[in-house]
């Protein structure tokens, strides 16, 4: 693969052009996009796939002449293939898409937060595990320290139903109570997003188990209820939680859980 | 066996019609009932299935071509065709070989096949009229709802072009979901999210006037249902619930596991109805506008078993709620 510093090459191929141009405009947000080249025709993507190396190939299916399919089976036989995501308005092709060894499969009119999940796999596309162990792999912060009374303790991660951000402090909420530690929000997101947390919103990060139920208030806005209180879910981030939730059922966490 | 029971096995074998599987069994009981040589059913095209020994198969297919010709009876030598109608179309001849025969019982055989076959017919098109009332049922996308929710969308256009962004995307995801083919499923998922999808569009339809709560179990999510079995419940209670009542209401949509099962509830505090009515509506006698109850009621019970039909608790002035139970696991029902 090749992509360099200046962010990945990305070429976007759509018979329709304000598909391709609302695509390009999504694309170029992410920090990872280096440069987007679109085509709205098969034989300009294939030249535009021969004069450079590209990183990333969102292909819409249905197009006349050669579809999508056919050319990202042309794409398959190069010898370091592009990633390619199949952007399309119908759900049928699906099974085939995964076949021809597609990284993701996106429905059109592409959602901001479901693009953000694609890009998120085609990193793993393109940077494969190495097979040697993370630096996060040691868990770091499985239990993290608090001073109580002039004492240090130390609050179980397991423990924490959701974490709140105040500045450059966090709020752990556990059954036993509140605690404020110095920390970064984001910082324990990365520590802790392989246990099930999850961020929902600017200010708040979730532990998926501790959900007891998804509610809406009257305007619309998402709550996810604990048991230790709600946690507000923005709306950017509801649909991630919904997937991470119907996994953790289908997965049985919630049935019989001694949260 | 009588002459009564053998028409009644002719009316049936005659059910698949003229081609169908009991064609020959039921010329075969004409032969012995007619006292004929031979007897033999036609259809329009000349196809036919015979009993006995035609003496003279040239002149039988002449007298058949005959009959279809001019629509009339025919003879030939030792040969009488007779037209066979449904509902007063030429649908095949009968024709019998023999000397001396009645020829009031013949013209009464050709009505009695004419009568089979006509009802043969009106139960087809009754099982291909049900198909596609059930389908159309289905693809019900309420046509009011789609333009106010165009224009509430243009509207944002210029104020908020965000918010219009989001409200064509939350328009794609909703017709997404309501013109998924038949006899798919779905997850309560799915559907939930089908739902927040149709809440947000009508949220900028009615504004103020449309206040939601949502509660759902973590642990449903997976469960596996027909699709649109419940969105059509929130839209119902949106739209006799909220939309018909001056200053507004609130619908809840309630999700929660009870054993083996899931409870769903969607509930409404709008004007509410006669409970007798809402018996109507699941029994197919109410107002034919209202039919998505019925629709979703009617795929529950075919999926699920007689037992996991909708419960409609209502009574005049006191809200709807609808509540409707789904096995947690079903065989053959995944999603």
């Amino acid at each position: 693969m090749t992509s360099g510093s200046g962010g990945w090459r990305v070429l976007a191929v759509d018979d329709v052009a304000p598909a391709v141009g609302e695509l390009r405009r999504l694309l170029l947000e992410a920090p990872e996009v280096g440069s987007v080249v679109t085509a709205t025709d098969t034989v300009t993507a294939l030249k535009l796939i021969q004069a450079g190396p590209l990183d990333v190939v969102f292909l819409d299916i249905s197009m006349p002449g050669m579809d999508g399919m056919e050319l990202a089976s042309l794409l398959a036989r190069m010898t370091d293939p592009p990633v390619v995501v199949f952007v399309t308005a119908f759900e049928e092709h699906a099974a085939t898409a995964y076949g021809i060894g597609a990284a993701d499969y996106l429905l059109k009119p592409v959602r901001p937060e479901r693009l953000r999940a694609a890009l998120d796999r085609v990193q793993r596309f393109l940077a494969p595990p190495t097979g040697a162990p993370e630096p996060a792999a040691v868990d770091a912060l499985a239990a993290v320290p608090v001073e109580l009374a002039g004492r240090t303790r130390f609050v179980r991660r397991d423990d924490v139903r959701y974490v709140e951000a105040h500045g450059d402090y966090v709020r752990l909420h556990t059954p036993s109570g509140a605690h404020l530690v110095r920390i970064p929000i984001s910082r324990l997101e990365t520590h802790w997003s392989h246990a099930s947390f999850v961020r929902v919103h600017r200010s708040f990060l979730l532990a998926v188990p501790a959900v007891r139920e998804l509610r809406s208030d009257l305007t619309g806005g998402l709550l996810a209820h604990t048991d230790v209180g709600d946690v507000p879910v923005s709306r950017r981030h509801a649909r991630e939680l919904r997937e991470r939730l119907l996994d953790a059922a289908t997965r049985g966490v919630f049935d019989g859980g001694s949260r | 066996m009588g002459v009564l029971a053998i028409g009644r096995r002719i009316v049936g074998e005659l059910r698949a019609g003229l081609d169908g599987p009991g064609a020959q069994s039921a010329v075969r009981r004409l032969h012995g009932l007619l006292g004929a040589d031979a007897v033999g059913l036609v259809d329009l095209r000349g196809d036919g299935v015979w009993a006995g020994r035609v003496p003279e198969p040239f002149a039988a297919r002449e007298v058949v071509a005959a009959v279809l010709r001019t629509d009339a009876r025919a003879t030939g030598p030792g040969l009488t065709g007779l037209p066979v109608h449904a509902r007063d179309e030429l649908v095949g001849a009968l024709v019998i070989a023999g000397d001396g025969l009645d020829r009031a019982a013949l013209l009464e055989a050709a009505a009695w096949v004419g009568e089979a076959l006509e009802r043969a017919r009106l139960e087809a098109s009754a099982e291909v009229a049900e198909q596609a009332e059930l389908r159309a049922l289905r693809a019900e996308i309420s046509p009011h709802f789609v333009y106010n929710s165009l224009t509430a969308i243009a509207s944002f256009v210029e104020t908020d072009p965000e918010r219009a962004r989001e409200l064509l995307l939350d328009f794609a995801e909703y017709t997404r979901h309501s013109l998924a083919r038949g006899g798919d499923y779905t997850t309560v998922a799915g559907e939930f999210a089908a739902i927040e999808a149709y809440l947000a569009l009508a949220r900028a339809v009615l504004g103020d006037r449309l206040k939601v709560q949502l509660r759902i179990a973590p642990e449903i999510l997976p469960v596996a249902l027909p699709y649109l079995a419940l969105q059509p419940l929130v839209e119902n209670a949106v739209r006799h619930g909220v939309e018909l009542t001056a200053d507004g209401g609130l619908v809840q949509v309630h999700g929660e596991a009870a054993g083996s099962e899931a409870i769903l509830t969607v509930e409404d505090d709008g004007p509410g109805m006669d409970p007798e009515h809402a018996a109507d509506v699941l029994a197919g006698r109410g107002n034919p506008h209202s039919v998505g109850l019925l629709n979703v009621d009617r795929r529950l019970r075919t999926v699920f078993g007689p037992g996991y039909g909708l419960v409609i608790e209502t009574a005049v002035g006191a809200g709807t709620k609808v509540v409707l139970r789904v096995p947690r696991f079903q065989p053959g029902v995944v999603a």
